[in-house]
């Protein structure tokens, strides 16, 4: 706070964290940055320090019925419904230019089933070029009617444990926020195995049009994104490390600047996922990280581990 | 494509809730097509928290400027409909698809549906540009008289106007479609293209209209989309070729024959069909 200045060139921001390198802690969220290319020539991929992709199924998949999106206060609704090219597309279309785009590359992956799960897990794992792989267990299971298979603390330990042994690369769990008990989850996913935790997905919300008395989108809830649930990730986020969860966070809600990513850092994130301000921002990583070196070489900062976990309280 | 930064140097309120943003500093939009569009955000803060989507009007290469018409509808129009000149608001574009160049052997019929009007108004001022203006007649339909505007404008380019009104104050009484109708008989025989921007329902009846003649009919399209390029997957629409295309990449405009009464979530047909 009133150290003197630092020269920015100086600012180490640098991190190993969760089984990989980053060249600084600011990476771009699943689901809003595509599978990088559609951000050529908007933001310099090599200034990021890690890209993770759109949720990779076993197979294609093709999406919800529309509308799909809705803006809300400070935020936004999405039910898109995991579309994507799934692991053969991925590896054949996407894969290529991602093995040469100059930064880290996480995939996200899911599955309706345990198997499907460890089928996309093996398959993924096998892909050079992939430097860690995130789970989204905030799909549906539909064999248990249905529910999300991370918001039961022993059924994601047995998913987390039965993709570990066909996962050699890291394995990030991206965690969901509908829960009462966030801490319980982040432990099952250490008790799986994992190497890692992405905190928060977004939060399943809804939106009416008064007017025509409809939902705004077709699936009726959908995840709630952007700044308005920043409290409530930064929350989840301080209470996983306060409890001294043994894996690495990768803090994800509502950051739009550098600012709201030292307040992730400060509550105990190792990295951040910037989202849905990629789409306000098509630059917006790049801004953070340039932002985050000049912010840390004024506060007399000169790595930005120190901020980890440095919450006052 | 770029993304970049630009000052509003014009605010030109049009009654009606329209208006026309003229946008300096954006040479960057100077080879923008009709159809093309932008996306745009002003100093918003955190709410609203998504740019906008308009298609453009015009461009001129000469002085850097792009103009966009729209319609106050919700909370971010409204706060640029207030805007004055010199805010300074983020560009992204030109971005998505555009309509078939004028050609000299064809008619293009443009039908414009209230704040639909821009990218038509642009193909107009493209075939004025190309001295093919003669081919082009535009159709141009309104709730009331309010809805239809910069018609000096465009009677300024040359270009044939067909206006309706739904309460009559302005041209035929009626829908757009009824003088498209009557358009498209009096063309038969010759070779005519239907281009067409409104209100989606206007879009399917002139898209119906034009199969019903065997007339090729590119549309452009309007859904809710978040980023413009392609990435937050919102502006899905239900396709012939694929499941689903994408408004802002594989659109705005559409060769109608791909979208139209596409019931959403059928798989796609195997071969023969546009990629």
């Amino acid at each position: 706070m009133t150290a003197a200045a630092v020269d920015p060139a100086t600012v180490k921001l640098a991190i190993e964290t969760g089984g990989v390198a980053f060249r600084n802690p600011v990476l771009t969220a699943s689901g809003t940055f595509g599978y990088g290319r559609e951000f050529e020539g908007l933001t310099d991929l090599t200034a990021l320090g890690g890209l993770v992709t759109k949720g990779i199924s076993p197979a294609p998949r093709f999406g919800n019925a529309t509308p799909r999106i809705c803006e809300t206060a400070s935020g936004m609704l999405n039910s898109i419904g995991l579309e994507n090219v799934g692991v053969a597309g991925f590896e054949s279309e996407k894969l290529p230019y991602l093995r040469q785009c100059g930064t880290r590359v996480i995939v996200n992956f899911f599955g309706t089933t345990f198997d499907e799960y460890v089928a996309c897990g093996a398959g993924l794992d096998k892909l050079d070029g992939v430097d860690a792989l995130e789970m989204n267990v905030s799909c549906p299971n539909i064999k248990a009617g249905g529910i999300e298979f991370g918001t039961d603390p022993r059924v994601l330990a047995e998913l987390v444990r039965a993709c570990r042994p066909v996962v050699k690369k890291p394995l990030w769990i991206k965690l969901t926020p509908n829960t009462s008990d966030i801490v319980a989850l982040a432990r099952a996913c250490a008790d799986g195995g994992a190497d890692g935790l992405s905190i928060i997905n977004t939060i399943t919300g809804m939106a009416i049009d008064a007017r025509t008395r409809r939902p705004k989108i077709a699936t009726i809830f959908g995840g709630l994104s952007g700044p308005a649930i920043k409290p409530i990730a930064l929350r989840m986020v301080y209470q996983v490390h306060r409890a001294g969860v043994p894996l690495p966070i990768s803090g994800i809600g509502g950051i739009q600047d550098a600012t709201d990513a030292i307040e992730f850092f400060l509550a105990g994130a190792t990295t951040v996922q910037v989202g849905t301000q990629s789409f306000v921002d098509p630059d917006a990583s790049g801004h953070i990280v340039r932002d985050l070196q000049a912010r840390l070489a004024a506060d007399g900062i000169s790595d930005v581990r120190e901020l980890i976990g440095a919450l006052r309280t | 494509m770029r993304y970049f930064q630009a000052r509003i140097s014009e605010n030109r309120v049009l009654g009606g809730g329209y208006f026309v943003l003229r946008l300096a500093n954006c040479s960057s939009l100077s080879a923008a097509k009709p159809g093309q569009f932008v996306m745009i955000r002003g100093a918003w803060g955190r709410d609203p928290l998504l740019p906008r989507a308009f298609s453009l009007m015009s461009v001129d290469p000469s002085n850097g400027t792009a103009d966009v018409l729209a319609k106050t509808v919700g909370r971010g129009t409204a706060l640029l409909e207030r805007a004055l000149p010199g805010a300074e608001v983020d560009v992204l574009g030109p971005l998505g698809t555009s309509f078939p160049e004028p050609q000299a052997d064809t008619v293009d019929l443009l039908v414009a549906g209230g704040v639909g009007l821009p990218p038509l108004y642009m193909q107009g001022e493209l075939a004025a540009a190309r001295s093919l203006v003669s081919r082009s007649e535009l159709l141009y339909g309104g709730r009331g008289a309010p809805d239809l505007v910069l018609l000096h404008e465009m009677e300024a380019m040359g270009l044939a106007m067909h206006l309706t009104t739904e309460d009559g104050t302005v041209g035929t009484q009626g829908l757009v479609t009824r003088v498209l109708e009557a358009r498209l008989d009096k063309h038969r025989g010759a070779r005519v293209r239907v281009m067409g921007c409104g209100p989606n329902a206007m879009l399917w009846a002139v898209a119906r209209l034009a199969r019903e003649r065997d007339v090729p009919c590119f549309i452009s399209l309007e859904e809710q989309m978040a980023c413009g390029i392609g990435v937050c997957l919102g502006c899905a629409i239900p396709a012939r070729s694929r499941p689903y295309r994408y408004v802002c990449s594989n659109g705005p405009v559409f060769d109608a024959a791909d979208v139209l009464d596409v019931k959403p979530g059928v798989p796609p047909p195997p071969a023969g069909c546009p990629a």
